[in-house]
């Protein structure tokens, strides 16, 4: 772990559904100040309600987190309201670009603002935005569900940048699209990280641009952490190799032959 | 054609104060999902607010429309504070549950709110004394004349159709309330306090329904058969689509001009009551063709 403060601390949090259905089983992240921090894993691995627990959005879906405790800038904030957890600057970008269907991109901008305030603090932020993402605002007056999906997700981007986050939380910004838009929106989320000092903890499926964009990793699997440490170390890791990059140490595709050496190993892995 | 023209006109007078109480019951719907089956009532209790400030204040103050204008102001003062404490017992714990359940809650509030007003105004009918509105019609043109009461109250429904209408497009927290209707997740996830939305949404229902069942007051004199009202905000939103604010406002007049040429071309055939079922009719109909109503959102599907 790098030497900064941690902005963002969890202790060995455990998060249960409708009180019966424990999805996180003691998992403890760090988010140092100004960084990038990846979260990987498969599909159902928890990623999404770890993001979930932090902002407070897990209430909303009858989620708790029953054990353990969430610090924000040296304050508990697991009890609190996602409103309240919005305040203190905390903003998750959703999964799935959820943009507000009906109103335009500049109006979805403007409610990413809505805790800024109304004047002329919210037009300086505006044109931040657009210097960050000049085609939304050549597209300002179109109706978000209308936009591509590359413009979708950078109006969800977008929005909580409106709001001059202390901490981003991004929900697999790659999903459903183009990789060349792919590489666009990792950039534009590099920059915002280098020049807005915005430390970020991304969920991401596509394993190997995570690891490119963010200096430190955590691996979850079945609601824990089961690996974590710099991603230069990850990438070389044989079992993030096999598993999550799909290489062989040849740097070759695996050939099926192998499926029951990878049962096998994924079963110690976790 | 002058007979047409005037029950039109009249038509399109009432069908604005529809259209006041129907924007009420689109905002609540929109934001959280919910069929307010409670608005008849919300327009009583304003009615017989704005009666009693009006008896009160008259005399003091001696002129008629001054008194109704403060009568007014008052009614939208105490429906906004109705509106968010109705919100705040009765919905606020509501947040979460299945939307029936609160659709039941609002049928439950029809009753108790319905039961007050007995209790506390009675139920003969009251009207406006001394009168605010001259009965004496205005000539429009030719021989097409419309009573002063339905111009004011078409005057008043429009000036806070526009205020309501801007506030929603044009403010931080008429665009928060946007937002929420579109998707509530992401709206949270903004910050945006969904409980202050729907207390809001339930603060200008509040508001919109008291105006209009005060101007309708003003019509007819007001008892417990105001609360009709709510029955006929359900075709004229049905009709504009449910979520849609101009598809309420227009939803509204159409019902108004629908409900007076019934009214004026139909009733002398029948034994009575054509002007309460056309617009019920004439919504079943529409829906046949267009489904989500004039403009109701359909799903925005990229393909």
């Amino acid at each position: 772990m790098s030497s900064k403060e941690p902005i963002l601390q969890l202790h060995n949090i455990e998060v249960k559904y409708h009180e019966v259905i424990l999805v996180l089983k003691g998992v403890s992240i760090q988010v140092p100040e100004g960084e990038i921090v990846a979260l990987l894993g498969a599909n159902g691995a928890g990623k999404s309600t770890t993001l979930k627990a932090i902002s407070g959005l897990l209430k909303h879906e009858d989620g708790r987190v029953t054990d353990g405790a969430i610090e924000f800038m040296g304050e508990q904030i697991h009890r609190k309201d996602a409103e309240e957890i919005a305040k203190r600057g905390i903003f998750q970008i959703i999964e799935g670009r959820r943009v507000f269907e009906h109103l335009t991109l500049e109006e979805n901008l403007r409610v990413g603002g809505h805790l800024r305030g109304n004047g002329r603090q919210l037009r300086d932020r505006l044109e931040m935005v657009y210097s960050y993402f000049p085609r939304l605002k050549e597209k300002r007056n179109l109706t978000a569900g209308f936009a591509s999906g590359g413009e979708q997700q950078m109006c969800v981007i977008g929005r909580a940048l409106m709001a001059s986050p202390r901490l981003m939380l991004l929900d697999e910004p790659s999903m459903g699209l183009a990789p060349l838009l792919i590489k666009e929106i990792f950039e534009i989320i590099q920059k915002l990280n280098k020049e807005e000092r915005i430390p970020i903890l991304l969920v991401e499926q596509n394993v190997k641009l995570a690891l490119t964009v963010a200096p430190y990793a955590y691996v979850m699997e079945n609601g824990r952490i089961v690996m974590d440490g710099p991603s230069d170390v990850l990438r070389e890791n044989p079992d993030i190799r096999d598993f999550y990059l799909g290489l062989t140490d040849l740097g070759t595709r695996k050939s099926f032959r192998s499926v029951k050496h990878y049962k096998r190993r994924k079963r110690w892995l976790t | 054609m002058e007979v047409f023209l005037n029950l039109v006109i009249s038509g399109i007078m009432v069908g604005s104060i529809y259209a006041l109480v129907a924007l009420g019951w689109v905002l609540i719907y929109k934001c959280s999902g919910v069929l307010n089956l409670a608005m008849g009532e919300l327009t009583l209790i304003g009615a017989y607010v704005c009666l009693s400030l009006y008896t009160w204040f008259v005399r003091p103050i001696g002129q008629p429309t001054l008194a109704f204008l403060l009568a007014l102001a008052g009614t939208l003062v105490i429906g906004a504070c109705l509106g968010l404490l109705t919100e705040r017992f009765f919905l606020r714990r509501m947040i979460g549950e299945p939307v029936l359940s609160v659709i039941m809650v609002t049928v439950g509030l029809s009753f108790f709110f319905k039961g007050v007003v007995e209790f506390i105004w009675g139920t003969d009918t009251r009207v406006f004394t001394p009168e605010v509105f001259s009965k004496k019609p205005i000539p429009l043109m030719g021989n097409i004349y419309l009573d002063s009461v339905y111009l004011w109250s078409f005057v008043a429904s429009i000036i806070l159709l526009i205020v309501f209408v801007s506030f929603f497009k044009y403010t931080r927290w008429g665009l928060a309330m946007q937002a929420t209707a579109d998707d509530e997740m992401a709206a949270l996830s903004l910050g945006v306090s969904a409980k202050f939305v729907y207390a809001l949404a339930w603060a200008i229902a509040f508001m919109a329904a008291g105006v209009g069942g005060t101007l309708l007051g003003n019509v007819n004199g007001i008892n417990i058969s105001v609360g009709y009202l709510g029955l006929l905000v359900l075709p004229a939103v049905v009709l504009g689509g449910l979520n849609s604010v101009p598809g309420a406002i227009v939803g509204g007049i159409i019902i108004g001009v629908l409900q007076n040429l019934a009214d004026g071309y139909l009733s002398q055939f029948t034994p009575g009551g054509v002007k309460e079922v056309a617009p019920l009719a004439f919504m079943v109909i529409l829906l046949l063709f267009k489904p989500y109503g004039l403009w109701g959102w359909e799903r925005i599907e990229r393909v």
